[in-house]
């Protein structure tokens, strides 16, 4: 635990010292997102036409809110793997409840969201309190949330109701309201991390538990509040889902846990906690959606799909590696 | 009472019950036999309203058979290990026959092989799980898809007769319900009929996101597609209206019927002059098959004719034949209005 800390510690410091230039993590995602909209221009120029993004932008919104819950528990040095339990749950509540009543949308919400800081709570003191290894203790989680799931609908959501499609589904300046959403959070989660006392202590906790113990911050609460705002955006992510999806299954979440990772590290936060990248991150998750968009638009077979994708994770992974070592 | 009113009273009793006889015997389908059973039906994984709404489907059709002296029903919850457990606990607590819908495969086969040495009537359904009739299980009832494709081919044929260009969705990479499909849209269409999809289909998963994203990326791509292909109906809602984005009609539609798609179809029929729509029943009657099956066999009766399930068309937007495109707002999406199970019950089997 303590090599891995220290082994990190090095990558602290730039985002103190980083102002005023762009960091290698922005570059590299940047640049790899400018390459591939160069090779969807040349290979696959219908997606990137504005009919094609205007239908898969929503569901890059949604990649980008799970990307950067699962980041913050990422620069505990954690790992969530509760996700798929988590949206699915909040998909199915926020379904299920209103059963179609917009009347009854906004306590399924208010419910959804009471959920959500309950998992928080539960992993945050399993983790931080209880020191259980990640890894299990939201394996566990997901479980229980999955649970839910079944108890709540018998693992049939209803249809989504008007209100929440229209909530999710409508355009503003010819975006997706759900792209809105996910800027609107990504700034919320930026600006906390980089530009307040709280924010640069839960990156330097993330980077040196040990030495932040010393100086006497409060180590486990920061841990805690990191698994609790992971579920508040994972929570917030499902019910966005179940908006864009007319009839959404109760197992929705299932493809998001791979992706939130992948797009994670793309995004340059190591996976041993420390620093976090919000841009980066989400310039990752629109690149990871993209890529899929991609891969269908030049009509290669799923199997080619998955093997692309797991193509540019490898090579993310690489480029950052490479740098560190 | 005079004599005379105490004859035809006692005449129209002796009528009345001898009729009532008469109904009651009609009522008793060819497969109820004589002797007593018990039943119980076993799910893989019953947490969906497609599967609740089969497995109420079968206790309805058991219910017809007073032979059937107790039913008993378990969720093996998606859990290999609960499956293979109830299967071995209702054998040995000696239900005469057992529905089981095998959603592990073979992995259940050596529980139900023991069953059926241990003299249980054993009728695996629509999933296949290895083995062979008479060894390892009384009567495996399958259901077939080819048809489905042949009945989706002939739409298209009837209704692009110089050819089209087809866009075909199916749920996980090498699914049996989609490749069997393909093989009766093939035995039907020749090669003006063209696939715009990567062979064999385009994989979703059924998954309504990936659906959506999929279909989004063909939109945008070809400037003409004829017709959608798919294998349920519900997840191609999400991604239709990007066709309205693109200023362009939605397109023929063939696939599986549910209420939601039938009222999205009453919405956008209007400002959609080409979404015309051809779909197949839920398939929910193949419980009612199996359960068929395993009565005749347990009790004595006349199995059916067949042991393959075919589904038949239920909605044709166009010839209005065998039923115009229903749409009921009071019920909720997920119901299928082509099964025999009345609303009322499917809803109440949905919200257990």
């Amino acid at each position: 635990m303590n090599t891995a800390n220290n082994a990190t510690y090095g990558t602290m410091p730039p985002g103190l010292f980083g102002r005023g230039r762009p960091s290698f993590e922005l570059g590299t995602v940047v640049l790899s997102t400018l390459a591939l909209i160069v090779l969807c221009m040349i290979f696959a120029p219908s997606s990137i036409s504005s009919g094609a993004l205007a239908g898969s932008l929503p569901f890059a919104a949604v990649a980008v809110i799970v990307s950067l819950g699962q980041m913050l528990v990422v620069q505990q040095g954690g790992f969530d793997l509760s996700v798929p339990g988590a949206i699915s749950l909040s998909v199915v509540i926020s379904t299920h409840y209103p059963a179609g009543n917009d009347a009854e949308l906004l306590p399924a919400v208010l419910l959804a969201l009471a959920f959500a800081l309950g998992a928080g709570l539960f992993n945050g003191i399993l983790i931080g309190v209880v020191r259980l290894n990640a890894i299990v203790a939201t394996i566990g989680t997901n479980a229980l949330l999955y649970g839910g799931v079944i108890a709540i609908s018998g693992g049939v959501p209803r249809t989504t109701t008007p209100l929440l499609s229209r909530i999710a589904g409508g355009e503003f300046l010819g975006l997706g309201y759900t792209v809105w959403y996910a800027l609107v959070i990504l700034l919320i989660v930026a600006v906390v991390l980089k530009k307040t006392v709280a924010g640069r202590r839960f990156e330097g906790i993330g980077a040196n538990p040990a030495m932040a113990r010393t100086v006497g911050l409060r180590v486990r609460s920061y841990e805690l509040s990191a698994y609790v705002s992971a579920q508040l955006l994972y929570c917030l992510a499902g019910i966005l889902l179940a908006g864009l999806t007319s009839q959404p299954t109760a197992f929705l979440g299932n493809s998001y846990l791979l992706p939130s990772v992948a797009i994670v590290v793309l995004g340059g936060t190591s996976l041993m906690g420390g620093r976090g990248f919000p841009v980066p991150t989400a310039l990752a998750a629109f690149f990871l959606t993209q890529l899929g968009q991609f891969s269908i638009t030049i009509g290669v077979p799923f199997s080619a799909q998955t093997i692309i994708q797991a193509l540019a994770l490898g090579l993310g992974i690489a480029v950052y590696s490479f740098r560190r070592s | 009472m005079t004599l005379t009113s105490r004859k035809i009273a006692f005449a129209a009793t002796a009528a009345l019950s001898l009729a009532a006889t008469a109904a009651f015997a009609e009522d008793i389908p060819s497969w109820c036999g004589p002797d007593n059973a018990t039943l119980a039906l076993l799910d893989g994984s019953g947490g969906n309203s497609w599967r609740q709404i089969t497995s109420a489907s079968a206790r309805e059709e058991a219910e017809k058979c007073s032979s059937i002296t107790d039913f008993f029903y378990a969720d093996g919850q998606g859990d290999t290990q609960k499956s293979i457990s109830d299967i071995k606990s209702f054998a040995a607590r000696g239900v005469d026959a057992m529905v089981v819908f095998g959603d592990a495969g073979p992995a259940v086969l050596p529980a139900l092989t023991a069953a059926h040495r241990a003299g249980v009537t054993v009728v695996p359904y629509r999933q296949q799980v290895g083995g062979e009739e008479g060894v390892n299980y009384a009567k495996f009832v399958s259901a077939s898809f080819v048809s489905d494709g042949v009945n989706f081919g002939n739409f298209i044929k009837r209704e692009f007769p110089d050819g089209a260009k087809m866009l075909f969705l199916s749920g996980p990479a090498g699914n049996s319900v989609g490749l069997e499909m393909l093989e009766g849209l093939n035995s039907v269409l020749d090669e003006r009929y063209e696939y715009l999809n990567p062979a064999p289909f385009h994989v979703t998963n059924w998954d309504p996101a990936l659906t959506q994203q999929v279909l989004t990326a063909e939109i945008a791509k070809h400037p003409q597609i004829d017709v959608i292909i798919s294998d349920y109906g519900a997840s191609l809602i999400g991604g239709l209206p990007a066709f309205e984005r693109n200023g362009r009609s939605i397109p023929a539609i063939t696939t599986e019927s549910v209420n939601l798609l039938g009222c999205f179809w009453h919405d956008k029929q209007a400002n959609n002059p080409d979404f015309k729509l051809l779909t197949r029943g839920g398939g929910n009657e193949n419980g009612r098959l199996a359960a068929q099956w395993a009565i005749a066999l347990a009790t004595g009766g006349t199995p059916p004719e067949t042991s393959v399930y075919t589904s038949e068309i239920f909605e044709d937007s166009v010839t209005g034949e065998p039923s115009e495109v229903q749409c009921r707002r009071d019920l909720p999406g997920e119901i299928y209005l082509s099964a025999k199970l009345s609303p009322e019950k499917q809803l109440e089997a949905i919200n257990q």
